[in-house]
């Protein structure tokens, strides 16, 4: 009994499975030559297809006569609202996945689009004009013909096979320390050494433990400088003498410059603000990461030089207005390079050169 | 066509039951507000140097012209060589290098004064012209010389090179 019902269930379900459900046969294009071959008659499939064509219009004649979209503009007295004719980028990003997508940042519709250049600055124009020829003139290395460079040692050492542990081992470092350089490639037309970015940082301790103010101002006075609203930052360590704990305290405050900003802050340090910081020799020739980045401190009292700050001065809090530390990242990879495209326009170096 | 289709079906039912659950993060709300970049507003500020040139930059100073009394122009680190700006004193008389020669100490005593240094270097040349023959011996060892430092240059330099 209860096999003949079993039965009767599977007899039941089993053609269910092998009928061809009508939505598949409709999403699959593909077309064999034996599907042809074994579908000779047209079966019922194609009778859930439509007769008609979906070109052909079922709208009656007087609403495709009445429809007259350049009479009706014209007849229009006033102009559309704005929001009729142009886009407006959505204000959230809803992830890759979603049917409405903002414009990217480079379209002027997008919420993220920053218009400009505007100007062309005076140290780009004369990066343009002057340094970046003599720098590669300076940089040139004759090789007469037929010279062939020295084989260079691979960079990462490979491990002798003394040991079996030493099979699948990933390749050692170089010799004499982990710090893997950065390549310096020949200087050609195409990778001459310029200046890519400008960082202002300021690191203000008093807003550990004092009221925020400090930050504010700090705030205030390097986008005052820079043109450029700043980011705060937490502390990363912890400092016991100025109760700074990691994560909690907001004490530092950062402005990165590119393209037109990054020349006229360049421009105006170099002109306006170095030669009038008291006994100021120049840049240490120690400074720099050894990757083409250099970085100098200005005090509260060089900061005071600016134009933008020395012209309000009195707006700020008196001994609030902060020191900062400057990066200049250029995409020269050695600080020799660096330095040599910087002292070209314009910036001083003393002491001893490391590079 | 027709056994295909089941096929298939078994396929997505499958892969659905695999799906992980595994939760990356663990609250996603899948929207991100594009915050308008702040840009402050900036002015056109013609600066004049020391020296009387010109050139504008944008600034967010509202001041339209900015003369500066110190610049690149007339400070001794970018002017390494000028004699204006050496701070050198004017001792034409000769009084003060007098009075270094009778009550000079250690560090001022004898300092070489610079009119002094040009009224050697002139003596020297004096003794040269004299001498036409030897000069003309020793111009002909500088072009030498020149030659030389031509034909050598850049071979220090590839051997570097070759050294790094």
């Amino acid at each position: 009994m209860a096999a003949s019902e079993t039965s009767r269930y599977l007899a039941r379900s089993l053609p269910r499975t092998l009928v061809p459900s009508s939505r598949h046969q409709a999403l699959c294009w593909r077309r064999n030559a034996s599907d042809q071959a074994s579908s000779k008659a047209p079966s019922a499939d194609l009778s859930d297809l439509e007769s008609t064509s979906s070109l052909t219009t079922t709208a009656s004649q007087d609403v495709i006569k009445s429809f007259q979209p350049i009479e009706r503009s014209r007849a229009r007295k006033t102009q559309l609202p704005r929001s009729r004719y142009q886009f407006r980028s959505p204000k959230y990003d809803r992830g890759p996945l979603h049917p409405h997508r903002p414009p990217p940042p480079s379209d002027p519709s997008s919420r993220l689009y920053v218009p400009g250049p505007f100007s062309l600055p005076r140290v780009e124009q004369t990066y343009q004009s002057t340094v970046a020829s003599d720098i590669l003139t300076l940089l040139y290395v004759h090789n007469p013909p037929g010279f062939k460079p020295p084989v260079k040692a691979p960079r990462l050492r490979s491990w002798d096979d003394s040991s079996p542990y030493h099979k699948n081992r990933p390749l050692r470092g170089p010799r004499g320390g982990d710090v893997l350089r950065l390549l310096r490639h020949p200087i050609t037309f195409n990778n001459i050494p310029k200046l890519e970015r400008i960082t202002l940082h300021s690191y203000v301790k008093q807003a550990a433990w004092e009221h925020s103010g400090w930050l504010h101002v700090a705030g205030m006075a390097i986008q005052a400088i820079s043109n450029v609203r700043v980011e705060t930052f937490k502390s990363k360590t912890s400092v016991a003498q100025w109760h700074i704990s990691p994560g909690r305290d907001t004490v530092a405050v950062k402005a990165e410059l590119r393209g037109e900003n990054m020349h006229h802050f360049f421009g105006k340090l170099v002109d306006l603000v170095m030669p009038r910081i008291k006994d100021w020799e120049g840049i240490k020739g120690s400074s720099g990461d050894s990757s083409g980045n250099i970085t100098f401190g200005l005090e509260s009292e060089d900061m005071a030089l600016f134009p933008e700050i020395e012209v309000n001065y009195d707006m700020y809090p008196p001994k609030m207005i902060p020191g900062c530390h400057i990066t200049l990242h250029t995409s020269a990879t050695t600080d020799k390079d660096a330095r040599m495209l910087l002292s070209a326009l314009g910036v001083p170096f003393h002491g001893k050169l490391v590079n | 066509m027709s056994l295909s289709t089941p096929l298939r079906r078994t396929a997505a039912t499958t892969a659905r039951v695999q799906t992980s659950t595994t939760f990356i993060c663990s609250q996603c709300r899948h929207a991100t507000l594009l915050r308008r970049p702040k840009r402050p507003y900036q002015f056109t500020q013609l600066i004049t140097m020391t020296d009387g040139s010109t050139f504008t930059h944008r600034t967010s100073s509202p001041v339209p012209i900015y003369r500066t009394t110190r610049d690149t122009r007339n400070t001794l680190l970018w002017n390494p060589s000028s004699n204006k700006l050496k701070n050198v004193e004017e001792d034409e008389a000769g009084r003060l290098a007098a009075f270094r020669a009778k009550f000079g100490r250690s560090w001022d005593a004898n300092t070489p004064v610079e009119g002094e240094a040009d009224a050697k270097a002139s003596e020297s040349a004096e003794s040269k012209k004299a001498a036409a023959a030897a000069e003309a011996a020793a111009a002909q060892e500088e072009d030498d010389n020149l030659l030389d430092l031509i034909s050598s240059f850049g071979q220090d330099d590839q051997h570097g090179s070759k050294k790094n």
